[in-house]
C-alpha cells in the first residue's frame, strides 16, 4: 500500500494505491472514489464485540469499511469528513498510538485497531468520552485533523499542557493526566467546563489547530432557532 | 547520519534519549545473566550490566517496562512492551532490581485490571440498567454502597474535609478539643466491629453545626459547642453525625446523586473515577442533605450508642426539642439534617423502651469549656 497527500492544506484528500489482493481500512464515509477493481468488504475488525463497542459505546458512525483490490491493483481516493491536514504515520511494529475517535481516517492491513477505554476519571473528566483507538502494528496510519495538525515533540520527562478538543493523537510511551483547566483556557463560547491534558514525554503527541467543539458553538449561534 | 537507527523488522523496542527523535528510535534489545545490550542498525552492540540500570512501569496502560540508564553522560530510556523481553528480564534480574520489578509488575496488573474494566462497564451499564429497573434505584444503591471499600470511603472524605476545612481556622488544643475528643471516644468506643478511625477536627465558626463525612472525619465547629447547654447534648449530636457514618449515609447520598455511572464504577471497582467524580461534586458531599429515613435511623442508632456509652439521652433529646423550636439554631442544623418536633418525640419513646441505668458524667468542667471558648452565651437561644 502507498499513499499521497493530495492538495495539501485546508482541503486535501488522500490517494492510496493498492497491490493486486491489498486493502486498506477507512472510516466509513471517507471513500470520495475508487477504481472499479476496489471492493467494499464490511468486515467487522476486532469481532462483533468490537464492533459493537466502537459503534455503539463510542456513540459513533465509527465503522471499517475494508477496501480491498480484489480485482486487480486500484487506487481509492479518501477524504475526511471536516476541514483539515492528514497526516501518514509509519507503524512499524513497536510504536503505538493513541488516537482521538474523529482522528482515525486509514490504515493499512497490518494496522491493528482496538478502542479503549480511558479509565472512568479520565473519560468523564476530560468530556470527550471514554472510548479512544489503540493503534499498533506494521503499516500506514493515517490521521485527520481539524485544521492545521502540530507535532509536539516531547523528551524524556519533558511536559506539555495540551487543551482536551485540540488533542489528535500521541504515542503510547507519553503518559498523561487530564486535568480541570485553570482560568485562561477556557474559550468564551464554550461551556465553562475545560479540561487539558498534561504530557509527559518521551514521545510525540499530535494536536490540531481548530477546536471542533468551539467551532460548532460559534456556528450555531448563526443558526436560526425555529420556535 | 551518526544518529543511531534500526531495521524495523528486528527492531523489538524503543529507544529514547535527549539526543534522540522524540518519537523514539527502533532498536533490539536482548537480556542476558550479564544485563540489557541493544543495539542500532548502524553501532555497535552496547551491554548495560543490570546495577547500571532503573526500572519503572509506563506507557499509556502502564504495561511497558521501562528501562532507563546513562549511556556516557546521557540519560537512555527504552520501552519494552514484548511479553517475551520482559519474562527474560524477569528471570535474569539480580535481587537487587527485583523490588522495583515486583512494583513494576503490580502496575502491569493493574492495567491489566483496566482493560477487563472496558467490557465490564459495558455489560454493567446494562446490567445496572436491569437490575435498576427490576429492584428500584434505591436497592441497587444500597447494593453498590455495600461494596465500597473503607479505603474509597477514606479518600473521598478527605478530600471532602480538605474542602471543608479550606480558610477555616482549626482548634488544635485546649479544653474544647480536649471535651470534644473525650466525647467522641467514649462513643466510638461501644462501636462493634468499628472499621472506622474517627478523627475529630474543631472548628473555630459560629456555625451551629458538625458533619461526619464518610471515612470518619468528623468536624464540630465550635458555635455548636457554645450553643450546647451540656456536653450531653454535643454527645447526642455526635452520636447522630457518628451514625451516618456507620449506616453509610453519606456515600449513600454520594452515590446517587451521581447516578447509575457511580454505581457501575463501584461494581468494576474504578477507585479513580469514584473519587473523581467525588470530587467533581467538591463541598456539595459535605452539604448533601439526609433523607427523613436516613435522619430517623441515625437518631435511633445514635440513641442507642449514647445508652452503650452510659451517656444520658435526656441531652440529646432536649437538643433535638430546642433545634425544631428555635429559628436561630435551625438555619444550619436544617441544612443538613431536616429537623422536626416528631424526631425528638420518636427519640423520647424508644429512650424510654431501653432498660434504665445510671449515666456516668464526663470528666471535664463543661462551664469551662464553654468559657475557653470565650463569650458565653449557652442558654441564650
Ligand atoms: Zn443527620
Amino acid at each position: 500500500m502507498k499513499s499521497e497527500i493530495l492538495y495539501p492544506g485546508a482541503f486535501p484528500m488522500v490517494r492510496v494505491d493498492l497491490a493486486s489482493g491489498e486493502c486498506v481500512k477507512a472510516e466509513s464515509g471517507a471513500m470520495v472514489a475508487a477504481a472499479p477493481t476496489i471492493d467494499v468488504e464490511s468486515r467487522i475488525e476486532g469481532g462483533l464485540l468490537g464492533a459493537l463497542s466502537r459503534k455503539v459505546l463510542t456513540g459513533e458512525k465509527f465503522f471499517f469499511q475494508t477496501l480491498r483490490a480484489t480485482r486487480g491493483a486500484g487506487e481509492v481516493l479518501l477524504a475526511p469528513t471536516v476541514p483539515g491536514d492528514i497526516v501518514i504515520l509509519e507503524l512499524d511494529g513497536v510504536n503505538e498510538y493513541l488516537v482521538q475517535k474523529d482522528g482515525f481516517l486509514a490504515g493499512a492491513e497490518g494496522v491493528k485497531i482496538e478502542s479503549r477505554m480511558q479509565s472512568l476519571s479520565r473519560g468523564l473528566l476530560g468530556g470527550e468520552g471514554f472510548f479512544i483507538l489503540r493503534i499498533s502494528g506494521r503499516g500506514q496510519l493515517i490521521l485527520n485533523s481539524f485544521g492545521a495538525v502540530h507535532k509536539l515533540e516531547l523528551k524524556p520527562d519533558q511536559e506539555y499542557v495540551v487543551d482536551n478538543s485540540h488533542l489528535v493523537a500521541w504515542t503510547a510511551t507519553t503518559s498523561y493526566n487530564i486535568e480541570k483547566a485553570a482560568a485562561g483556557w477556557i474559550a468564551s463560547f464554550t461551556s465553562g467546563e475545560g479540561f487539558v491534558c498534561r504530557f509527559r514525554g518521551p514521545g510525540v503527541v499530535y494536536i490540531q489547530s481548530r477546536n471542533p467543539g468551539g467551532f460548532g458553538a460559534w456556528i450555531r449561534q448563526f443558526i436560526p432557532v425555529s420556535q | 547520519m551518526n544518529k543511531p537507527s534500526m531495521n524495523p523488522l528486528s527492531a523489538n523496542a524503543l529507544c529514547f534519549g535527549s539526543d534522540l527523535p522524540a518519537a523514539g528510535v527502533p532498536c533490539h534489545v536482548d537480556i542476558s545473566s550479564v544485563g540489557l545490550s541493544i543495539q542500532f542498525s548502524d553501532l555497535p552492540r552496547e551491554t548495560v550490566p543490570f546495577t547500571a540500570l532503573a526500572v519503572e512501569a509506563g506507557g499509556f496502560d502502564h504495561d511497558q517496562l521501562v528501562v532507563k540508564w546513562a549511556s556516557n553522560g546521557v540519560g537512555r530510556t527504552v520501552y519494552l512492551k514484548e511479553p517475551a523481553l520482559i519474562v527474560s528480564f524477569r528471570q535474569f534480574v539480580p535481587p537487587e532490581l527485583m523490588a522495583d520489578l515486583e512494583r513494576t509488575a503490580v502496575s502491569v496488573r493493574r492495567a491489566r485490571q483496566r482493560r477487563r474494566t472496558f467490557l465490564l462497564v459495558a455489560v454493567g451499564s446494562v446490567l445496572a440498567l436491569v437490575l435498576a429497573l427490576w429492584l428500584g434505584f434505591d436497592a441497587l444503591v444500597r447494593m453498590a454502597v455495600a461494596r465500597i471499600p473503607v479505603e474509597w470511603e477514606q479518600a473521598i472524605g478527605e478530600s471532602a474535609r480538605r474542602e471543608l476545612l479550606a480558610g477555616q481556622t482549626v482548634v488544635t488544643e485546649g479544653p474544647a478539643v480536649a471535651a470534644v475528643q473525650e466525647i467522641t471516644k467514649r462513643l466510638t468506643d461501644q462501636i462493634e466491629e468499628n472499621p472506622y478511625r474517627f478523627k475529630v477536627t474543631v472548628v473555630q465558626s459560629d456555625i451551629v453545626n458538625a458533619f461526619a463525612l464518610p471515612g470518619g472525619y468528623v468536624v464540630v465547629f465550635t458555635g455548636l459547642l457554645k450553643k450546647a447547654e451540656s456536653p450531653e447534648e454535643v454527645a447526642g449530636v455526635l452520636g447522630h453525625e457518628l451514625n451516618h457514618v456507620l449506616l453509610r449515609h453519606g456515600l449513600e447520598r454520594i452515590v446517587k446523586t451521581l447516578g447509575l455511572v457511580a454505581v457501575v464504577a463501584i461494581f468494576v471497582g474504578d477507585q479513580s473515577g469514584l473519587i473523581g467524580l467525588a470530587k467533581r461534586l467538591g463541598i456539595e458531599l459535605v452539604t448533601l442533605k439526609f433523607g427523613r429515613e436516613q435522619e430517623t435511623e441515625a437518631d435511633l442508632s445514635g440513641l442507642h450508642l449514647l445508652h452503650r456509652a452510659k451517656i444520658s439521652s435526656d441531652g440529646m433529646i432536649r437538643f433535638f426539642e430546642r433545634l425544631s423550636e428555635s429559628d436561630k439554631l435551625q438555619v444550619e442544623m436544617l441544612s443538613t439534617h431536616p429537623m422536626s418536633a416528631a424526631r425528638a418525640e420518636r427519640l423520647k419513646a424508644e429512650a424510654a423502651s431501653l432498660p434504665g441505668q445510671t449515666p456516668e458524667p464526663f470528666g471535664f468542667d463543661w462551664i469551662k469549656v464553654q468559657e475557653s471558648l470565650g463569650h458565653w452565651e449557652a442558654g441564650t437561644l
